[in-house]
């Protein structure tokens, strides 16, 4: 490759991709015209002072030195991301959406990687503008020029609030938007409001960036509907198994995000819902319907414990898919990386072993052996990923031993009404032994208690109801955790202080 | 009186558009309200009333309406208006109970004017109006506790505009933290004969089941056709008080103790 960065050309692959339509390339003069000249000697001020500062929180143990860095950095040159992200050879990708945006940045990783890709991510934690200006400034040299050229793919997760302003820095070779459903209303605000500013963010990026939509849910798949010409790759679910597991007919009907059509504000009429809005959707009024996906999954079972299988389709071939994950949720979250592995033009089996290859970490589905017991981690925080967790569990033989943790610190968003828009009526059906804990373990606990059947303890400390559990849970059987973000943090802090995780900063980041 | 004389009790609820008004935990209401009722032989069934249905004043024993999206509250403040208000207002005058949760309770006022001025009709049912002071202004949002005939109510706001209560209005408590109606006179919530419109979600039934069993209290005299609240089978309700003295611990308040039937009685 001999291009410099700032005439970096359009995505190889793309055009190849069938299905997938682009307009003329235009983004040298684009870039041009959309970035200004930027001062060397204050990115280069910037990078030593980001790194001054990741080595003295280092140091002085401030804990992980995720963000402080690209903080520091970013108040001496806001246009710091900017500056480095246009060095990035091979561009960056930008993965947003309410559930699955770690995990599918882990797939996504894997099958860049499996193209051949040297891929640098943002770490655990850092998803906000401070944690890109940090991850890049990690990689940059001090003259302010990233290590090796920059020939690297760039992986970032981005907080949903954050994404417009990440994007219009970086200006992404491609952007994965997984799904939009409520969660935090106290932080971000509606759902509506969080399409509307996803929306106006892309409308302002080159046609050179491609967008990687759920066409399974409605308020997704309606962000390609614009004036953009930029190329669009859908993926989706054909046909998915229904579980019935812990579920009563006749419960109240599960909440609904996006019930109305983007286009007309008719109510949308589905032919498959897998869960909440996401599925077979089509509006009766305007005619606007779900986009036939590039990159599709059927067949769709568990296997063994915590893997799920399913048929893999790209417009390359079809291909029975494995990953190392439970419940149909992390179908959509490998189907979105096989989306970005066809826009990359990886080979099929390339794609079909990354999505193998993959092991979750940091609360993702994470397992972790305690003695001769196991432990895994499945993070929760907001209605829809709570669902589909308990779904998980229930596609899974017998009844589980359950550590639920609810906490209400600012990360987990303080207003924990969401758990009574989640269907814990689904527990007492899948559950042997039920402890909560958490800042708001009684919250919780009283959420059990009117689906019909109390937890068997409460404790709102963490290091006792771990205790606590793992002394319910049989030899030879795993304790299923249920988090929410901070309760995980502090659990996982739990576990390694008695020797069973490293501490996730310390874990290698390439 | 028992309850599960002299016939076999149903107490017949209405929930307004369900479908649009339901995002901050409402849901957590209606399951509350169900199994205090189920777990005392009570029947409760509940009846969606959406967009275009019009409604018998005569058909309910109860009113339920949420809170939500913006997008949502248009479509259906115009459905209020032009479809349901009389007939709503005419069972609440009746003496029918009804519980309003945020938005709900916004759409029963006078007006709610927005941060551009512009301005949302109500059906007016409470002597109440709501104004949204711009965007610079910030939201009510957090925990809050409220005092309320003797006993704590607590939950969870988050609302941007402010509402204030005319000279006919009683409110429902007095904020002894967070924010309530409108971050200034300190009162949260309102009463209008046996309806009660509030901010507080959490959601609000679950861990205030004194007010849930006022509720059920007043609706099921309403089934009975009789004036005076039913009086209710106690229920076990330590882990709610658990969860209701977490939150007051946290905000500084003391503890309650379980509120006496007497210290609820009117």
């Amino acid at each position: 490759m001999t291009n410099t960065p700032d005439t970096r050309p359009p995505a190889p692959g793309t055009a190849s991709a069938s299905g997938v339509s682009r307009r003329p390339d235009t983004s040298g003069s684009l870039r041009a015209i959309a970035r200004p000249r930027h001062s060397r000697t204050r990115a280069a001020l910037a990078v030593a002072a980001g790194r001054a500062t990741g080595v003295l929180s280092r140091r002085l143990r401030l804990g992980g030195g995720t963000s402080l860095p690209g903080l520091v950095a970013l108040r001496i040159d806001p246009g710091l991301p900017a500056y480095l992200g246009a060095q990035l050879r091979q561009g960056s990708i930008v993965v947003t959406g309410t559930n699955g945006k770690t995990t599918t940045s882990g797939l996504v990783t894997e099958v860049l990687r499996a193209a051949g890709h040297r891929v640098w991510r943002n770490r655990e934690g850092s998803n906000l503008m401070r944690g890109v200006a940090t991850s890049l400034l990690i990689r940059a040299r001090p003259d302010g020029k990233l290590r090796g050229g920059g020939d690297a793919s760039a992986v970032f997760e981005v907080d949903e609030a954050a994404f417009p302003a990440v994007v219009a820095a970086l200006q992404p070779r491609a952007i994965v938007i997984t799904n939009l459903f409520r969660d935090q209303l106290d932080r971000y605000g509606e759902v509506d409001t969080v399409a509307e500013k996803w929306r106006l963010a892309l409308s302002k990026l080159p046609p050179t960036t491609t967008l990687i939509l759920n066409a399974d849910d409605p308020a997704v798949a309606a962000l390609a509907d614009s004036d953009r010409e930029a190329p669009v790759v859908y993926y989706g679910v054909e046909e998915a198994p229904i579980v019935t597991a812990g579920r009563e007919p006749g419960d109240c009907a599960e909440v609904i995000d996006t019930r109305t059509c983007a286009r007309c504000h008719a109510v949308l009429e589905f032919s498959q819902r897998f869960y909440s809005h996401i599925g077979h959707w089509s509006c009766p009024s305007c005619g606007y319907r779900r986009p036939d996906p590039l990159v599709r999954a059927r067949g769709i079972h568990p296997d063994a414990l915590a893997g799920t299988v399913f048929q893999l389709e790209t417009p390359a071939g079809v291909t029975e898919a494995r990953v190392e994950l439970p419940g149909l949720y992390n179908v959509y979250n490998a189907l979105a990386a096989a989306a970005v592995g066809v826009t990359v033009g990886a080979e099929t089996p390339r794609i079909r072993e990354a999505i193998a290859r993959f092991r979750p970490a940091f609360g993702r589905a994470e397992r972790i052996a305690v003695g001769d017991k196991t432990v895994q981690l499945l993070l929760a925080k907001n209605p829809t990923g709570l669902n589909e967790v308990l779904r998980a569990l229930g596609m899974m033989e017998g009844r589980h031993h359950l550590l639920l943790a609810l906490s209400d610190k600012a990360a987990d968003g303080e207003d924990v009404s969401w758990i009574w828009d989640a269907d814990y009526e689904r527990v007492p059906g899948i559950a042997a032994y039920v402890t909560t804990t958490g800042t708001r373990a009684y919250d919780l606990a009283l959420r059990l208690k009117y689906t019909g059947q109390p937890p068997q303890h409460i404790e709102p400390d963490f290091g006792r109801a771990l205790t606590h559990a793992l002394e319910h849970t049989p030899s030879g059987s795993t304790l299923y955790i249920v988090p929410t973000y901070t309760a995980m943090l502090a659990i996982r802090g739990e576990l390694a202080h008695r020797g069973y995780t490293p501490q996730y900063w310390e874990q290698q980041d390439e | 009186m028992n309850d599960t004389t002299p016939t076999a009790p149903v107490i017949r609820l209405a929930h307004l558009y369900p479908d649009q008004l339901n995002v901050y935990g409402d849901r957590g209401n209606i399951i509350t309200l169900t199994q205090r009722c189920q777990w005392r032989g009570i029947t409760l069934r509940v009846f969606p009333l959406d967009v275009g249905d019009a409604v018998d004043p005569d058909a309910y024993d109860l009113f339920f309406i949420g809170g939500g999206q913006d997008k949502e509250q248009g479509e259906v403040a115009r459905d209020m208006r032009d479809v349901k208000a009389a007939n709503v207002r005419a069972a609440i005058d009746a003496g029918t109970p009804l519980l309003a949760v945020c938005g709900g309770y916004q759409l029963l006022c006078h007006y709610y004017r927005d941060a551009e001025g512009e301005e949302l009709p109500g059906i007016g049912l409470f002597d109440a109006w709501t104004i949204h002071k711009g965007k610079q202004v910030a939201r009510c949002i957090g925990n809050v506790a409220l005092s309320w005939e003797g006993a704590t109510l607590v939950g969870f706001e988050n609302h941007g505009g402010r509402t204030y209560l005319g000279e006919r209005a009683t409110p429902l408590g007095r904020v002894l933290a967070g924010h309530g109606n409108n971050s200034e006179d300190k009162t949260e919530g309102v009463i209008y004969k046996n309806a009660y419109g509030t901010y507080l979600h959490g959601s609000l039934l679950p861990k205030n089941p004194h007010l849930a069993d006022r509720i059920i209290a007043l609706a099921l005299a309403h089934a009975r056709g009789e004036s005076a609240p039913a009086a209710l089978t106690p229920l076990p309700d330590d882990l709610e008080w658990q969860a209701h003295n977490v939150m007051l611990r946290r905000l500084g308040l003391p503890t309650t103790d379980r509120p006496t039937p007497a210290a609820l009685a009117r």
